[in-house]
Formats: C-alpha cells, sequence, structure tokens
C-alpha cells in the first residue's frame, strides 16, 4: 500500500523534544556543572556609581582557601580591552575590571577565586578598598551638558565627545518642505525606562584550561558562542581555535546575554593562572548592575500631517541613555529607529541621535531592541494626531500603513518589505475587541488603545556586516540524524523546530532526530540566537543543509536502486520510487553504504552523509542618509487593549488585550504562540512596573526581584485573543518571520493610549504605575485641564515642558557620515 | 561545621557542612540533585521550590541544619527515569522497527501529570523556572483539587516565570487537574 508522506510537521503545534530534560530536572544549566577539582571565584564590586577608588588585596591573598587574587591594575598591558560595536571603530572601552576609576555600581573592581564559595566571599571581604566619590550624572540630557561629570575622558569617539559616544543621523527627503506644506503638527517629548532582561536563569561561566594541550574550554549562559569565544579569545591573546565556547542549558537571555561579559574573562584568566575550573556564576543583584538593562530613550518627536491624516514628515531628536559602558548601545538607536518606524513609509525623515554615557548600569540588547521605545513615542503621536485632526485612531493608522497588496515595496527609508498583512491585522484587532462600538459608547474610567508595530526578523547591524547563520547535518549510520549548530537555544525551541524541517526535508522520523549541544569547537559558524532570527535565518540554513542531504542520499539510492533521480522520494525514513512507498532502501541503509560499504557508492561519489550551509540574509548595509533594508523580511503586528482604571488607587486593570501577528510560515504554531506570550509580558514590565529606580548619588534600588516590579501570574491578562493571518515571506524560502519580539514592541503604546482614552492622562513616560497614575489623575482635576500630560503639567516637573524649551541636537549639521 | 540528615525523595542524605549552608545547596551539592534551581538567593522567584515535610517552601529561604531529620522531595521525585526494557533490544536498529526514544528510555509516558501537561500546552520555554512550577503545583492542586484559573494565577503569584507570560502555565495546571481529579484519590 502507497503512503502518503505529504503531511509536513513544518505547520504543527508538535510537543518540544527539549521538554523531557527541563520537565524532569535532568538538564544542566551553567550552576549545575560540577567539574573534579573545581574551584569558585566571586567579583568585588563598586558600591559607588562614580569614584576614584584604591585598593589593597594583601589581607585577601592570605585568607583561607584563596588561590589568586586579581585585579585591573596588574592586567593593564597583559589582557587587551575590548569594545562597543561602534560604527566602524571599536573602541576598547571594556575591560576586566575598573583600574583605578568606577563609572558605575557593579562594576568590576576585583575577584578571588578560593576552595570553596564561603572561602570565596570572606576573601572579598578582607579587600580593603578607599574610593574617592565624583559627581554622578545619571540621565542622559543631563550628561550632554557642558558642565556634566565625564565618565570616560581618556577615549577619542569617532562621531562624539565628552559623554557623547557615538551619534546617529537620518536625512530622508525634505523634512523643511514637509513642515512648511504641513496642515498639522504634533510634537511631544517622550521618555522611556531601563528595563532589565532578568532571565531567570542568571549570568555565568565555568572556565576550564589545559595547559598541556592549550585548550581554554568556557562553558557559559550564552546567547552567541562565536561572539563570545571571538572577543575572549581576543581580549586574552589566545589563538582562536584554542578557545573552545560551550553552553550548557540557557535558562533564557532576551538578548542580555549576547555579548562577552567581564566575568567570562575573569573566571577565564584564574582557570589559565591556576590550571583548574573556575566557576563564575552571578547572583541576581549582579545581573542587574551589570547584566545590562534596556537603553533609556528620550525622544523629542514632530510629526507633520495633511488634514486627510496622511503623514508627510517626522523629525526627531533622541537622546539615548547607554550606561557606563555599552556593547550594543548605539545600534540599539540604528536599528530600533529605521525598523521602528514601520509600518509606515513616511517620505520625509529627519533624526538626530546622541548615544551617552550615564552612571547607570550598562545599556544592551533586550527584547525590541529600541522598537518598543520608538514605537511608544510614535504611536501615541499617532492617536494626538488623530484626536486633532477628529479621526478615529484606527483610520488615521488604516491610510498610512503600508498594505499587503502594495507588496513588495521599499519605503523612503529602504526597508523592502516583502510581504506583510499588516492591514488585515488592523482590521481583525479592531473587529475582535470592538473598537467602534467602545470608541463610541465610552464608560468612565474605561478606554481603547491601539499600537501597530514591525519588527525585524534578523539584522545586518551597522557595525556588524553580516547576518549569517549556518547548520551542519550528518545523517548517522543508524539513520538517524544530528543537528551542529552555534545559535544555541535558550528556550526557543531549536531542538524542535529544527527537527520539523529536517524531517520534512529528509522523511526521516521526528523522533529520530537530535540537535547536539552548542560548542564552538564543532558547530559550523553562526551568528548566535538573537534579533528573531532563528526561525527564518538559521530555519533557511536548515532547510539549505537539509536540501543538499537529501540529494546526496538519493544519488546513493539511485545508484544502487538503477532508477533515476528524479523518480526517487522521501518518507517514512526510506528512499522509494515514487508511488512505491513501501519498498526503496532505508536510510540506514544508504548511510551504511555511504560509510562502510563505500563500493555501493556512485562513482566518484565523496564517502560519507554530511552536508553543511551557511545562510546570509540577502540585506543592505546602512546608507550614509540612514536608509537601507537592514532585516530580512518584517513580522508584524496590531495590539488593542481595553483598560479600566480606578481613579481611587490608580491601578489599572486590563479587561481584554488582543494581538493580531503576521509571523509568515509559522513552523510551530504552539511555540509561535508562546513566544508572543512571552513577548507581551515583556512589554507589559516595561509599560506597568519594570525600571532602574536610582537615588541621587547612583545607587540601584530595584536590584532585587522585591523592588524591580517583574509581572507576577496575577499581573498578566488572559491572553485568550491571539491571532495570526500569515503572510508568507518570499524572501525567505520557507516563508517564515520572527517570532520573538513582535509581541513586545507595541504594548506600551498600546496601553498608553488605552490608559489616555480611559482618563485623559497622557504618560509620555515609563513606566505607567498606579502611583503616578493617581497623582496624574488627582492633578488633572485641580487643573482643569482636559488632556493632562504626566509628568509635562506636573507642577514639580523639571524637564521641558514644550517644544520651545527642547535641547537642541549636540551634532550640528556637519560633516559625519556624509 | 556540622553533621545533618535529610531525606531526600526518599534517600537518607548525610552532609557535614557549613553551618551557612542553605537547603537548596544541600540539595544541589550534597545530594546532588541540580533538579532544583536558584534564580534569585532571596526568596522571591519560586525557582528553587521544594516540598519540606508536606509543605511547599522556597528553599533557598531555609537553611540547611533546620531541615536535619526532615524530609524533602523535589522535581527529580516527579517521575522516575525508566531504564531500558530488554524486550526493545534488537539486533538491527531498522527504520521503523522501533522508535529510538522508547527503547532508550524514558518518555513522555512515564511522566507525572503536571509534566505531561506542561509539555503539552507549551508551559515551558527555557525551562528554568518549570521545577518550581511544577512543585508548587504539585502541592495546590493536592489542596485544590478544582481551582479556577485566577485561583491558579494566585498560587504560582511567588513563582517568576521571564518567558512564556504564564498564560500557558496556567492551561497547563488547568489540564493537570483534570487529569488528577479523574484518576481520583
Ligand atoms: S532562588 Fe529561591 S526563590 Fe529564587
Ligand atoms: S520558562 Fe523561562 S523562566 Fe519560565
Amino acid at each position: 500500500m502507497d503512503v502518503d508522506y505529504a503531511n509536513k510537521l513544518v505547520g504543527q503545534s508538535v510537543p518540544r523534544t527539549e521538554d523531557l530534560a527541563l520537565l524532569t530536572g535532568t538538564a544542566r544549566y551553567i550552576d549545575d556543572i560540577r567539574m573534579p577539582g573545581m574551584i569558585y571565584a566571586k567579583v568585588l564590586r563598586s558600591t559607588h556609581a562614580h569614584a576614584h577608588f584604591k585598593l589593597d588585596v594583601s589581607r585577601a591573598r592570605t585568607m583561607p582557601g584563596v588561590l589568586g587574587v586579581l585585579t585591573g591594575a596588574e592586567l593593564v598591558g597583559k589582557v587587551k580591552p575590548w569594545g562597543d560595536l561602534m560604527q566602524d571603530l571599536l573602541v576598547g572601552d571594556h575591560f576586566a575590571f575598573a583600574i583605578d576609576k568606577v563609572c558605575y555600581e557593579g562594576q568590576e573592581i576585583a575577584a578571588v577565586v578560593a576552595e570553596t564559595k564561603y572561602q570565596a566571599m570572606d576573601a572579598l571581604e578582607a579587600i580593603d578598598i578607599e574610593y574617592d566619590p565624583l559627581p554622578v550624572v545619571l540621565e542622559a540630557d543631563k550628561a550632554i551638558l557642558p558642565d556634566a561629570p565625564l565618565l570616560h575622558p581618556n577615549f577619542n569617539y569617532e562621531f562624539g565627545e565628552g559623554n557623547i559616544f557615538d551619534r546617529y543621523r537620518v536625512r530622508i527627503g525634505d523634512i523643511e518642505r514637509a513642515e512648511a506644506e504641513a496642515d498639522l503638527v504634533v510634537r511631544q517629548r517622550f521618555s522611556s525606562n531601563r528595563q532589565a532582561g532578568a532571565a531567570l536563569d542568571p549570568h555565568g561561566c565555568v572556565a576550564s584550561y589545559d595547559s598541556f594541550s592549550g585548550m581554554l574550554t568556557l562553558y557559559s549562559s550564552t546567547q552567541s558562542l562565536f561572539m563570545v569565544r571571538d572577543v575572549l579569545a581576543d581580549s586574552l591573546q589566545l589563538a582562536r581555535n584554542r578557545v573552545r565556547v560551550v553552553a550548557p542549558e540557557v535558562g533564557a537571555g532576551f538578548g542580555s546575554k549576547a555579548q562577552v561579559f567581564a566575568h567570562e574573562v575573569i573566571a577565564s584568566i584564574f582557570s589559565l593562572q591556576t590550571g583548574r575550573p573556575v566557576h563564575l556564576v552571578l547572583s541576581r543583584a549582579e545581573v542587574f548592575r551589570v547584566g545590562t538593562a534596556r537603553n533609556g530613550q528620550i525622544r523629542h518627536v514632530e510629526m507633520f500631517f495633511k488634514k486627510d491624516g496622511k503623514i508627510t514628515g517626522y523629525r526627531d531628536y533622541v537622546i539615548q541613555n547607554s550606561g557606563g559602558s555599552s556593547y550594543w548601545g548605539n545600534q540599539v538607536v540604528h536599528i530600533g529607529t529605521n525598523v521602528g518606524m514601520l509600518p509606515y513609509p513616511v517620505p520625509n525623515i529627519h533624526i538626530d541621535g546622541d548615544i551617552v554615557h550615564t552612571n547607570t548600569a550598562p545599556g544592551g540588547a533586550l527584547r525590541g531592541f529600541g522598537i518598543p521605545q520608538i514605537n511608544w513615542a510614535k504611536e501615541q503621536l499617532m492617536d494626538i494626531a488623530a484626536s486633532e485632526l477628529g479621526l478615529d485612531p484606527a483610520h488615521i493608522r488604516d491610510i498610512n500603513i503600508v498594505r499587503g497588496d502594495q507588496c513588495p515595496l521599499v519605503t523612503p527609508f529602504g526597508q523592502k518589505v516583502d510581504t506583510t498583512s499588516i492591514d488585515s491585522c488592523l482590521a481583525k484587532a479592531v473587529e475582535v475587541i470592538g473598537w467602534h462600538d467602545k470608541r463610541a459608547n465610552k464608560r468612565p474610567y474605561e478606554g481603547v488603545g491601539m499600537s501597530l508595530g514591525m519588527k525585524y526578523t534578523s539584522c545586518r547591524h551597522p557595525s556588524f556586516d553580516t547576518d549569517l547563520s549556518a547548520i551542519r547535518l550528518r545523517l548517522e549510520t543508524d539513520g538517524t540524524v544530528t543537528i551542529f549548530s552555534s545559535d544555541v537555544n535558550h528556550g526557543q525551541g531549536h531542538a524542535t523546530f529544527l527537527a520539523q524541517i529536517v524531517s520534512d526535508v529528509l522523511g526521516v522520523g521526528f523522533e529520530k532526530i537530535v540537535l547536539a549541544p552548542p560548542d564552538s569547537s564543532n558547530a559550523p559558524f553562526g551568528l548566535g540566537t538573537y534579533a528573531s532570527r532563528a526561525a527564518a535565518v538559521l530555519g533557511t540554513a536548515c532547510r539549505m543543509a537539509a536540501e543538499r542531504l537529501r540529494e546526496k542520499i538519493v544519488a546513493i539510492a539511485a545508484h544502487v536502486l538503477e532508477v533515476d533521480a528524479g523518480d526517487l522520494e522521501a518518507g517514512g525514513d526510506r528512499i522509494y520510487v515514487k508511488g512505491l512507498s513501501n519498498t526503496g532502501l532505508y536510510l540506514e541503509n544508504l548511510a551504511g553504504y555511504s560509510v562502510y560499504r563505500t563500493h555501493q557508492l556512485p562513482p566518484g561519489f565523496e564517502p560519507t552523509l554530511e552536508a553543511t550551509a551557511t545562510y546570509d540574509t540577502p540585506t543592505d548595509r546602512e546608507a550614509p542618509d540612514g536608509s537601507g533594508n537592514f532585516s530580512v523580511t518584517y513580522a508584524g503586528g496590531c495590539h488593542i487593549a481595553h483598560v479600566r482604571v480606578d481613579p481611587g488607587t490608580g491601578h489599572i486593570t486590563i479587561l481584554d488585550y488582543v494581538m493580531v501577528h503576521d509571523t509568515g510560515t509559522v513552523i510551530n504554531p504552539l511555540i509561535v504562540e508562546g513566544q508572543h506570550q512571552g513577548g507581551f509580558l515583556m512589554g507589559l514590565g516595561m509599560a506597568f512596573g519594570e525600571d532602574y529606580v536610582y537615588d541621587s548619588e547612583g545607587h540601584l534600588l530595584t536590584a532585587t526581584f522585591a523592588e524591580y516590579k517583574a509581572p507576577l501570574a496575577t499581573d498578566v491578562p488572559e491572553l485568550h485573543h491571539l491571532f495570526e493571518i500569515p503572510a508568507p515571506s518570499t524572501t525567505i524560502p520557507g516563508g517564515q518571520k520572527g517570532a520573538g519580539e513582535s509581541g513586545t514592541g507595541p504594548v506600551c503604546a498600546a496601553l498608553g493610549n488605552a490608559v489616555a482614552h480611559a482618563t485623559g492622562v497622557r504618560f509620555t513616560t515609563l513606566p505607567i504605575t498606579a502611583d503616578r497614575m493617581l497623582l496624574a489623575l488627582r492633578e488633572k482635576e485641580r487643573s482643569g485641564l482636559e488632556i493632562f500630560r504626566y509628568p509635562d503639567d506636573m507642577p514639580d516637573y523639571d524637564g521641558p515642558r514644550g517644544y520651545e524649551d527642547w535641547p537642541k541636537p549636540t551634532g550640528g549639521e556637519g560633516e559625519m557620515f556624509f | 561545621m556540622q553533621t545533618i540528615t535529610i531525606h531526600v525523595n526518599g534517600k537518607k542524605v548525610r552532609g557535614t557542612i557549613d553551618e551557612r549552608m542553605l537547603l537548596i545547596e544541600f540539595i544541589r551539592d550534597v545530594a546532588n540533585l541540580t533538579g532544583t534551581h536558584a534564580g534569585c538567593w532571596e526568596a522571591r522567584c519560586g525557582a528553587c521550590a521544594v516540598e519540606l515535610d508536606g509543605n511547599t517552601v522556597k528553599s533557598c529561604n531555609v537553611l540547611a541544619v533546620q531541615a536535619d531529620g526532615c524530609s524533602v522531595f523535589t522535581v527529580e521525585s516527579l517521575s522516575q527515569q525508566r531504564l531500558k526494557p530488554v524486550e526493545h533490544v534488537t539486533t538491527q536498529s531498522l527504520a521503523g522497527v522501533y522508535t529510538p526514544l522508547q527503547a532508550i528510555g524514558s518518555s513522555a509516558a512515564d511522566l507525572h501529570p503536571l509534566q505531561k501537561a506542561f509539555h503539552t500546552c507549551h508551559a515551558l520555554q527555557c525551562g528554568f523556572c518549570t521545577p518550581g512550577m511544577l512543585m508548587v503545583l504539585k502541592g495546590f492542586l493536592a489542596e485544590n483539587p478544582s481551582p479556577t484559573r485566577e485561583e491558579v494565577r494566585m498560587a504560582i503569584a511567588g513563582n517568576i516565570c521571564r518567558c512564556t507570560g504564564y498564560q500557558h502555565i496556567v492551561d497547563a495546571a488547568m489540564m493537570a487537574a483534570e487529569t488528577l481529579r479523574a484518576a481520583g484519590p
């Protein structure tokens, strides 16, 4: 009987293969690694945000069990600094330790390694340190002032000076003309908060050096093996083939583990010095202080409109707070702003950006990568404009967005939108929430608000001219398949969705496919798991490798069966002549021929059945005017929130939340659903509670989960209204789009708009807490203002209240990238 | 240093320990069961939840010496690892004769109803919070076999998950409650 193997796994909610180990406690995360002779390192961190310091570690060296103490001064000239990913320039502004001056609380000052954790902690207390505090600057708009305390006086930046370490500029079209010819100009300053990834599994590593082989092995809770390997090897001046980075199970990252960290360098040096495996796992407080936080932005946005609601221009001056040091900081502005402008193909765009250091936690990559920040500003201004023009917020969006039937389309900003269903997403969300009814029959203290967002799938960073991932496949001699990849799974389900693709292409049983643990010594070179690139970029590499492997397998089968390769089909773990699915050759036999019976192979066939494929996306470098297509395709979505505000407490209840997304062809719907729900959680945290709060001296007051308001199960509404309207990508062969971040981008603005509709209070800063809500409601009543901006209209607000007081970009019109 | 004995998953474990040692460290470093995770060390995230003498506790918030003589159950107790059944040994492994998963050992069939529901509902992404979620929900469902979704949310309000948005976790808890009810006392 002929079996139909047309039933494909791609598109099905296959339960994940990785689950069993995670559910039963057998999975090994970084802190679960035990090695013979393993010793423990701890780091002494600055308790000041800005200070010179003097150290004496002599007492610590004599403490029981102590095997080594490290400070910055002794490493100068021996260990190479590494740096920010700056446009065309690497500034060596990162080092294992501060040398004589700290720039943020938590910065590494010294480290000890001892036989036990307790001995290491005791030894830390025996380090004598004297601080000479310096004035601090905590806010981005203060850091650009001429009299601001300088964080890094010794660095020369190509496009910045003082605390401004980089600049950003976009010049598209003719903004002056757009302004002159506009029927309506809306302007508002928006600021956004710092947010932690707060992956539940703390950052950490175990470094193990063998002096005879000269191999340094670093087990690290990281998202990117090769980024860590190359920077680490460079910093320690080791050959890159002698540094092996292995990722154990990684308990999430959200972008916060997509770079090399000082603790990885410190543990490695200790292992090089002692020849023993060194364990260094950070505490929660350390992760909050140095594990990177979302870059806070102040955006001074002006948008220009025609009477009918058509957007004609966008002008913005963004000042970004990237903390005391930042690996990804400037990339966030470039990528977030470019992609964040979607889904509107705005014809005239004029943006200046100052990217600054402050005495706060390092800024890093975090789910959304700049898009939630610009979305927060732009999508609220859309509502403000709609109300000025007397238009419905859904309508003003509808007439401006890129539409599915216009695709493929190149926007003035350079984005090549291959496909989209954002117009249908908007229509669907409007229908599901009952938008028109809720707008027409508004109840007191209830409101609805929407936000549209599109999200990159993969990314070619301006300073990082690559966007590749790779897969190697091996058909093993028993007919099973091993997948090798360096793009680390940390919750996305790589073992499952890659196996779905391989199973479909090779006709091999899903359960016979295994993903090898990520190990730089045997995996092909790939950039890592970030930027929502796994399904689309890694998935495409996987499909290419599987197709190559299939071609080889079929060639052997055709030779042995003496038939034409074109007549053969794969399925049910065998290769068979079309229509005869219960005959043919098992993959197991074919694999056996390829290795153990090489005389059976076609003449000239190179034995073994392996195939490798690397996929680099057809994306652009950033042009001098800021334009370009940085993402291979664009996911997108419409979010609508229905909220009720309690006027007595300021508490905001989300009564309903609708998310309609375009994620292209979905490989595993249940996984994608989970990504959207998790993405929403991160947006909700940013909107309603998560924040880095500092006292006036730069001490972080929210460095524990007690003060840092990560959303709990009781804070999250039921997310039943989650829909997909797939517009399969035509650039990605399988049609996939990135799922990881489209759930995050629109949340803050959707909630901000809903709150404004409910109460007349327009938040221009984040987070929207109950305390602030209550203050705003009271002040609104007292002031009698119909629209009350928080904090702009608060009596004690000391920032610029109106356009006249806005600061001007510091870069001027001079030479920069032109 | 002090010598204590704790019954972990039914086995007697003795250790001579630093008095500062926490119960979670005893479980992970003396009993060598690393399924119990530390996400915060400050009784906030719930990843370290275990059953201590019948109560669900955060094991980072208990000194090991306080649990001397007590009985502890961890995530590893929920399902047993199954050894390879002899009848599955074949001389050749032709495709379709067996599925490797069955031949090698444990499978989804061996899971506790909660674990099974988590697997089916995709209630875990990175899996770091999962052991704590499972232990808390096990205790909760024993006392509340027919909870509402709201009650499930309250029950896990001491457990932080950064990945899932909780929706699928609540789904899984409801599914497991149903399975457990059907199995009856
Ligand atoms: S580690 Fe115990 S509650 Fe977080
Ligand atoms: S699954 Fe990652 S923290 Fe819950």
